[in-house]
């Protein structure tokens, strides 16, 4: 060891890792060794290149060695100036030992990795889908009630109060009116209930157990009522197809998952929410394929124009935009670019069948379901949020 | 000649602690939570080499890759019980009993054994990699009988609305003590079933005091009885620093290593004082982080419309001037840091003066005994602390 002309003697504390004593020895500090001697006179040469310290000490001022390839023996160093010189000059003080057994640990990640994909791609989505069949309706419609207080709390704004539900009564007969044209109900497992909750939110969605909301934004984002009665067919599809069940056992069975997977580390429940987003991205936009399909063909028996639901995306992409790249993975909807251009195509098919009747809603009608929520001043601020769902 | 007794010395210093705790929670960030297992080695080697018994540190000898591999084990076997499991179960809750309430509550019935399953193998593990003057500690294979008995004890604790807590937590203390080892020297935890009561009573009498108050209020409409109940409150806060201090005493005094006996003398006023101050440190060190963050947004604000200081900053629509992924970012640092500091500023002014306190508190009466202990040989136990990483347990440091 350079620097190290002159020889350090010191006492140390070494134990042996085989019995207890804690052995008072004698240091002294070669140029390329450390001569250790034992109370009983034998001798160690640790040499330079064979110093460790042991990592992530508490106290620094003094030195805690150990000798490469001896796991048990530690010899623990205060002597001021032997502990600046081993600092200075041991050449792989803190040269740490490789890891073993990589290719073991590098299995079970893959074991890990392919169980949880299993079961989280797999086992759970196939469980939800058929158990989503078997809820009695009763069971779904208090999963769903307990969803849509939840939304409306959530929603709320500085006052806390839940989000209103809109009941201005002419609104709700139009809307009732709509409801009747469409004319799911052979469809449905059960009765379906829509609400609009006073908010400006271009979205709409269902829930489990038939319950569909509309937001007042979205009405006021439609310039027509085939719109609505387009976005609203869409909804109807969901319920038919028992999506927001599926939905919400799949959440059930993977988001316990997950939260095994990132643990409790510093912030980790904002990771488990992207992660959930991302697995249930995959299914979604093939449910809203599904509600699309549905949506189409109600349309067309109803003898309203499939083409509302495109045209409604059309503009809402023209102020919006298209979601492109990485939020794209994101986002439980497909592209709406084809989303349109398959609403045009029923369009024609339902063009050629002579099928597109009278409009659904009178003039008067529609009025009335655009002030469901009572009279809006507003209207041109009302479509600032970015719509999440529709 | 007898030695004299080790005086317990504790070298762990606030500064140190909270460059390792930040620098390794940043890591742990930025990987998603994979560098966890890093981060709890070396923190948990920094802690344990702080405390020195007779001026000789303890060592933790654990490999973050084999906590990795324990966590990985842990993981396969779970995934299967969680993700299926809870989903059934919030099925039949929602069939049968049109709620989701029962399937929580079921669910978390059926890990409470598997909670303690992975406490017990998690103190095996701890113990199989701590050392001090070169030789291990270890915890011998039983988890079965733990289970058992955690399930039984925190039943009757339960029904007795928490009055057994003491002998709930003497019970199972003694059976992890009695099959704890130090090299080849056996512990044995002595005192008796209700040696805890005692340690109790403040909060007992806390607790008379606030149900007292509140049942007397109740009943005579004397608004006046709730100054018992918020005495009481009060009472609350000193008699749990007294439980702390006072049960750590008691256990460790009635522990046994052959002739090796302990001494202790915690304090629980200084434990009730660390929790206080360290919690306003740590309320106003964090209050000051969200300020410097608030005023860092509002610096870049005026650069990038000038004109929102004339109008003034009326409500968070003013952010809108900011582009959506610099607020994106900004939200992401915001909420991360505050997460991120409330963790090691946790550590430095919380966890740190505890084990502080009760090490240097901590002495070894007949050291001399421990001359004669032998090595015991490495429990190799590929699955580390899985369980209890894969959980949230708390941390069980």
């Amino acid at each position: 060891m350079t620097g190290a002309a002159a020889v350090h003697e010191a006492f140390a504390d070494l134990v042996d890792g085989e019995t207890a004593v804690v052995h008072r020895v004698a240091l002294r500090l070669a140029p390329d060794r450390l001569i250790i001697t034992l109370p009983n006179g034998a001798a160690q040469d640790w040499m330079a290149d064979e110093l460790r310290e042991v990592p992530d000490q508490a106290d620094l001022s003094g030195l805690m060695l150990a000798r490469a390839g001896d796991p048990l023996t530690r010899l623990l160093i205060r002597d001021e100036t032997i502990t600046r010189l081993l600092r200075q000059n041991a050449p792989a003080l803190h040269r740490r030992p490789p890891i073993e057994n990589k290719g073991r640990i590098a299995g079970w990640a893959a074991g890990a990795v392919a169980s949880v994909s299993l079961i989280i791609f797999v086992l759970v989505p196939v469980m939800a889908n058929q158990l989503a069949l078997f809820l009695p309706p009763a069971g779904e419609k208090a999963l769903g009630d307990a969803t849509f207080e939840q939304v409306r709390t959530a929603l709320s704004d500085a006052d806390f109060l839940p989000v209103e539900v809109c009941e201005a009564p002419a609104g709700v007969a139009a809307l009732a009116k709509m409801e009747a044209r469409l004319d799911a109900g052979h469809d449905l497992p059960y009765p379906v209930t829509v609400a609009v909750l006073d908010h400006d939110m271009v979205n709409a969605f269902a829930l489990p157990g038939g319950r569909v909301i509309l937001f007042r934004g979205l009405i006021e984002e439609a310039e027509r009522a085939e719109e609505v009665a387009a976005v609203l067919a869409h909804e109807l599809g969901h319920v038919v197809n028992r999506d927001p069940t599926r939905d919400a056992l799949r959440l059930a069975g993977s988001i316990g998952v997950l939260g095994l997977i990132f643990g409790d580390f510093a912030g980790g429940t904002v990771m488990l929410l992207l992660a959930n987003q991302l697995i249930n991205a995959k299914y979604s936009q093939a449910a809203e394929i599904g509600a699309d399909d549905y949506a189409h063909g109600l349309l067309s028996d109803a003898g309203l124009p499939p083409a509302a639901l495109g045209s409604f995306f059309e503009r809402l992409m023209a102020e919006y935009g298209d979601e492109a790249g990485w939020a794209e993975h994101f986002s439980t909807h497909p592209k709406m670019i084809e989303r349109v251009d398959a609403a045009q195509a029923a369009q024609d098919r339902a063009e050629r069948a002579g099928e597109i009747g009278d409009p659904v809603l009178t003039a008067a009608e529609w009025r009335a379901l655009r002030t469901i929520c009572g009279p809006q001043d507003d209207k041109g601020q009302s479509s600032s949020r970015r719509p999440e769902r529709d | 000649m007898a030695l004299r007794d080790l005086t317990t010395d504790y070298a762990g210093r606030g500064a140190p602690m909270f460059r390792l705790a930040l620098k390794t929670g940043v890591l742990t960030v930025l990987t998603l939570g994979f560098y966890r297992f890093w981060m709890k080695t070396r923190m948990r080697r920094y802690y344990w080499s702080a405390i020195r018994p007779g001026g000789q540190p303890l060592e933790f000898t654990g490999r973050p890759t084999e906590m990795l591999m324990g966590f990985l084990t842990a993981v396969v076997v779970l995934a299967f019980y969680i993700g299926l499991v809870n989903l059934v179960l919030m099925f039949l809750s929602f069939s049968l009993f049109k709620g989701e309430a029962p399937a929580y509550l079921l669910s978390f019935l059926g890990l409470v054994p598997i909670i303690f399953f992975a406490q017990y193998r998690a103190r095996r593990y701890i113990l199989a990699r701590t050392r001090w003057r070169g030789i291990r500690f270890g915890l011998e294979p039983g988890v079965k009988g733990y289970v058992w008995r955690a399930t039984l004890w925190w039943i009757a604790t339960i029904l007795s609305a928490g009055i057994l807590w003491p002998v709930k937590t003497f019970e199972l203390e003694k059976y992890r003590t009695d099959r704890t080892f130090y090299g080849d020297a056996r512990f044995e935890q002595t005192g008796g079933r209700w040696s805890l009561i005692g340690a109790m009573k403040h909060v007992y009498i806390a607790a008379a005091l606030i149900g007292g108050g509140i049942f007397a209020s109740t009943m005579s409409d004397e608004p006046v009885w709730l100054v018992a109940t918020a005495m009481g409150a009060a009472w609350a806060v000193l008699g749990l620093g007294h439980w702390k201090a006072e049960s750590f005493k008691r256990l460790t005094e009635g522990k046994r290593l052959g002739e090796v006996r302990f001494r202790c003398h915690p304090r629980g006023g200084r434990i009730v004082g660390i929790y206080l101050l360290g919690g306003l440190a740590i309320a106003a060190l964090l209050f000051a982080l969200l300020f410097a963050l608030g005023m860092a947004i509002g610096v870049l604000l005026s650069f990038l419309d000038p004109e929102l200081i004339a109008e003034g900053f009326d409500d968070f629509a003013s952010l809108a001037a900011l582009p959506a992924w610099l607020a994106t970012l900004l939200g992401l640092v915001a909420y991360f840091s505050v997460f991120l500091f409330w963790g090691v500023l946790r550590e430095v002014f919380i966890t740190m003066p505890i084990a502080r306190h009760l090490a240097e508190t901590t002495e070894i009466v007949n050291p001399d005994a421990l001359n004669a202990v032998r090595q015991r040989p490495r429990d190799e136990f590929a699955e580390a602390e899985g369980f209890a990483d894969a959980l949230p347990l708390g941390d069980g440091i």
